[in-house]
């Protein structure tokens, strides 16, 4: 199959980069080896930076989170809630730091108002009563899978071609030019090769594997977070600690739960996330020190995300980006480094990047239009709200008079599964429940996992048992650390499916 | 007459009490919630080694009649779930499976997966094909109360007759009361009529009650939805016990006491974080590194205190004793086992 521009990695940069070059009349094609966001696109805590937390470190960076901010809250209102941040600073903090992040962010353009200790336990009531200092930002937290679905949705309806579960297995270089890029398909039926003019690695942690299939490297510091998220919205605000980027720091409240975060860590591979009990320890102990009723709260699962940054990594590594190629192939761009929050303006770069290699001139649109055409609203109600925040313009496909819940920790609809089902990208119980939340609720899946793959095999005639392994292995990972309440639902869980159903045991 | 008292109305409770009543005590027995014993498939996993006799003779009902040996059913996903005792209609005889199977779903309704469980079924060469009944059922009203009326029986009945199969799976529809139904069911139907094996359902629940009301029956003495609160130990000792329900609070005089409480699954020990612990603060709890194997320590059938000494009239039975190496699924087997011992170790003193 012939392309014009081969866009490899589906999370949040390359489905940015798909939309953007579709918008520009470029012919392109974006492969994914697993799911939209399968990478740190899915793996991060939501959050929608203000500038804020990076301001006295990496001004460049705060600069771009600041403007990238505004952008996507006038393009992409539907997966982003508009909570507000608050930075704290507690009795234990350097006292003068506070004022060099006021100064930091001023100069970097990043817009924020003080509040006076009381004013912050007024509009944060669970922060800490001896809170010394409070400066509010413009944090919010961002749902990640829906942005990049509806940056997925958007390239295709502008002309890109978007697969998913398609992973690029091998390169052909010839004379210094990626001449054939050789492709895996889950569902069979796609071309195992493709012959693009331009190959944009787009692949974020396995930027450095992608480009070694071209005979190229580029060196990375890939780094582990780890998050833990707790059930029900703990705070109103996002919530960071104010001092120098450290563990443990930022608590943002998304959708049902709300998320802890972050560690730092060395990564040894990729999809090295695995996340330890000193982790789990480490983010309640720190967050609580913010948010004292943290400890008494459930913590339902934890998760941890690969952060591609460029080489050296760590706390200290900066969370810009570059784009890099070299002579051994010529029409070969690797993206790396960057952030959720400043993804349309790295997509934006790759594209002017590319439209010059291929002589177009036409003009990035990306900051100007809306993703996809304005959500229709079905009133004013949490559930219409809920819809819209999941599935942006496709909410109204959702049939709502058809009031059967799949999920009901998450309160999942069963005409939401059919509508995910029917746009044809989701293969797996674990694509459906990305789309959906069906399956990320207290009981991470117990039940619910049960009911959507009877409508998976009614709809598209799926595998139930690999479908089902792979769900339950992928949700139990999570588990390890659950304690409390959560590990009595954990060992429910496991009675059932694999003291009942014989799951979990099978060779 | 010597007066026992027992704590927890699951397997292992209402064993014990009725082992103690037919042995000429007094036995109170004190539960509250949902004991596992209920959120189980209300079959015996593993054989029993110790009294089966006994545990025959408890379980005999009427109006559900039970099957024993090697036994093999389908479970609401279609796997096989393989036991040695379960009612009549949950099991085969092993070696004699099922030619066809009709799966049959509810609209609406979870608790019998048939497009899954026929997929599942046909992977293991077993002939099998889904068909789902209209007529909405709710996913929130419990089914067997949806199957109360007898009209929906016969519909029922009519809409089975149809299939050309040997075998019908059904959802676990009915109650302990309404057992007798499958078999009219399968009269009328004319087909083997085999409800799937289903956890946190009717079935536990079905097991539950027969269990309840078989200490009953034996003359023992049912505070339901009470708690113990306090046990009055001396001397290595419990003479008294605090049994409160509501706003009543009662002291009991007991000379011998059987914990039969509950896991920390079912709130019978304390699990905090990733520790068990006894609620009462008087026994001496084994920790492990998997919680699931937590519980109470026991000397010759009774429980230690936390000096580490063997308490002289207070003995466990079932999930909140600590148990090496507990394997999923065989926890009602055991439950009732260590009830056994439990009396068998009171009846020593």
């Amino acid at each position: 199959m012939r392309t014009d521009v081969l866009i490899i990695g589906g999370g949040a940069t390359g489905a940015g980069i798909a939309r953007d070059l579709a918008l520009r009349g470029v012919n392109c094609l974006l492969l994914e080896m697993g799911d939209f966001c399968h990478g740190a696109s899915g793996g991060n805590h939501g959050l929608l930076h203000s500038g804020g937390r990076y301001a006295v470190k990496d001004p460049t960076s705060a600069s771009e989170c600041a403007l990238e901010n505004a952008v996507l809250r006038s393009i992409a209102p539907f997966c982003i809630e508009d909570t507000g941040g608050l930075f704290v600073s507690l009795p234990e903090d350097d006292p003068s730091f506070a004022d060099t992040f006021i100064g930091s962010c001023r100069s970097a353009d990043v817009p924020l108002e003080e509040l006076t200790a009381r004013e912050a336990l007024r509009s944060e009531p669970e922060l800490i009563s001896s809170v010394t200092r409070c400066l509010k930002v413009d944090d919010g937290s961002i749902d990640p899978f829906s942005l990049v679905q509806a940056n997925v949705d958007d390239a295709r309806s502008a002309g890109a071609r978007v697969l998913n579960h398609c992973a690029v297995t091998g390169m052909t270089v010839e004379k210094g030019m990626v001449v054939e890029v050789k492709v895996r398909d889950r569902r069979g039926g796609v071309p195992s090769t493709m012959v693009p003019d331009i190959v944009v690695n787009a692949a974020g942690a396995w930027v450095d594997e992608v480009a070694k299939l071209a005979g190229c490297r580029v060196p990375m510091g890939l780094d582990q977070g780890s998050m833990l998220v707790m059930d029900g919205r703990q705070c109103r605000h996002v919530v960071n600690r104010l001092r120098p980027p450290s563990n443990g720091d930022i608590v943002v409240p998304n959708h049902t739960s709300t998320v802890l975060g972050t560690t730092s860590r060395p990564a040894g591979a990729p999809d090295d996330v695995a996340v330890s009990g000193e982790d789990v320890d480490l983010l309640i102990r720190e967050t609580a020190a913010m948010m004292p009723s943290l400890r008494a709260r459930r913590a339902i699962r934890t998760y941890g995300g690969v952060r591609p940054l460029l080489s050296g990594g760590g706390r200290e590594a900066s969370r810009s980006f570059a784009m890099l190629n070299d002579e051994r192939a010529g029409n070969l761009l690797s993206v790396a480094g960057g952030k959720l929050t400043t993804y349309r303006l790295m997509a934006e770069k790759v594209s002017d990047r590319v439209c010059g290699m291929l002589g177009n001139r036409s003009e990035c649109r990306t900051h100007r239009e809306p993703l996809g055409p304005p959500a229709e609203g079905k009133g004013d109600s949490i559930p219409a709200a809920r819809l819209v925040r999941k599935y942006g313009s496709l909410a109204s496909s959702v049939d709502t008079t058809d009031t059967r819940v799949v999920c009901s920790c998450e309160q999942v609809l069963r005409s939401e599964v059919t509508a995910v089902l029917k746009a044809g990208d989701a293969l797996t119980l674990a694509d459906v429940m990305r789309r959906t939340r069906a399956g990320m609720g207290y009981c991470q899946g117990f039940d619910c996992s049960m009911s959507v793959l009877e409508i998976m095999v009614e709809q598209n005639g799926a595998d139930p048992v690999s479908s089902l392994s792979e769900f339950l292995g992928e949700r139990e990972r999570g588990l390890g650390q659950a304690s409390g309440d959560q590990l009595r639902q954990e060992m429910l869980r496991r009675h059932v499916l694999i003291g009942v159903y014989g799951l979990g045991d099978r060779e | 007459m010597s007066h026992a008292l027992v704590v927890g109305k699951g397997a292992a409770g209402t064993f014990s009490s009725w082992l103690l009543a037919k042995r000429g005590w007094e036995v109170t027995l004190v539960g509250r919630g949902t004991p596992s014993t209920a959120l189980s498939t209300g079959c015996l996993r593993s054989v029993p080694n110790l009294c089966r006799a006994a545990i025959s003779e408890f379980l005999n009902n009427e109006s559900m009649p039970w099957a024993s040996g090697e036994r093999e059913g389908i479970s609401r996903i279609g796997t096989s779930y393989r036991c040695w005792m379960s009612p009549a209609h949950s099991t085969w005889k092993q070696g004699e499976t099922p030619k066809s199977i009709a799966v049959v779903g509810l609209d609406g309704h979870p608790s019998l997966l048939p497009r899954v469980a026929s997929a599942l079924l046909n992977g293991r060469k077993i002939r099998a094909a889904p068909f789902t009944l209209a007529g909405q059922v709710p996913s929130e009203v419990p089914l067997a109360s949806s199957f109360r009326k007898d009209e929906a029986w016969e519909d029922l009945a009519e809409e089975l007759q149809k299939m050309s199969v040997e075998t019908i799976l059904i959802p676990s529809l009915v109650t302990l009361q309404d057992y007798h139904r499958l078999d009219q069911l399968e009269g009328r139907c004319g087909r083997d009529v085999l409800e799937a094996i289903t956890p946190l359902g009717s079935p536990g629940q079905r097991l539950a009650d027969l269990m309840l009301s078989k200490a009953g029956e034996a003359g023992v003495t049912i505070w339901d939805g009470r708690k113990v609160t306090a046990l009055d130990v001396k001397d290595d000792v419990v003479v008294g016990a605090t049994v409160v329900g509501g706003m009543d609070a009662r002291h009991l005089s007991v000379d011998a006491v059987i914990l039969a409480t509950g896991g920390p699954l079912v709130d019978g020990l304390v699990l905090k974080e990733r520790e068990v612990s006894d609620p009462f603060g008087k026994f001496r709890v084994v920790r492990s590194a998997a919680p699931l194997t937590g519980g109470y320590d026991s000397l010759e059938g009774m429980l230690v205190n936390t000096e580490g000494r063997a308490m002289v009239n207070v003995a466990g039975a079932g999930d909140c004793l600590s148990s090496g190496s507990r394997e999923y699924g065989s926890g009602l087997t055991e439950a009732l086992e260590s009830a056994y011992r439990a009396v068998r170790a009171l009846e020593g003193t």
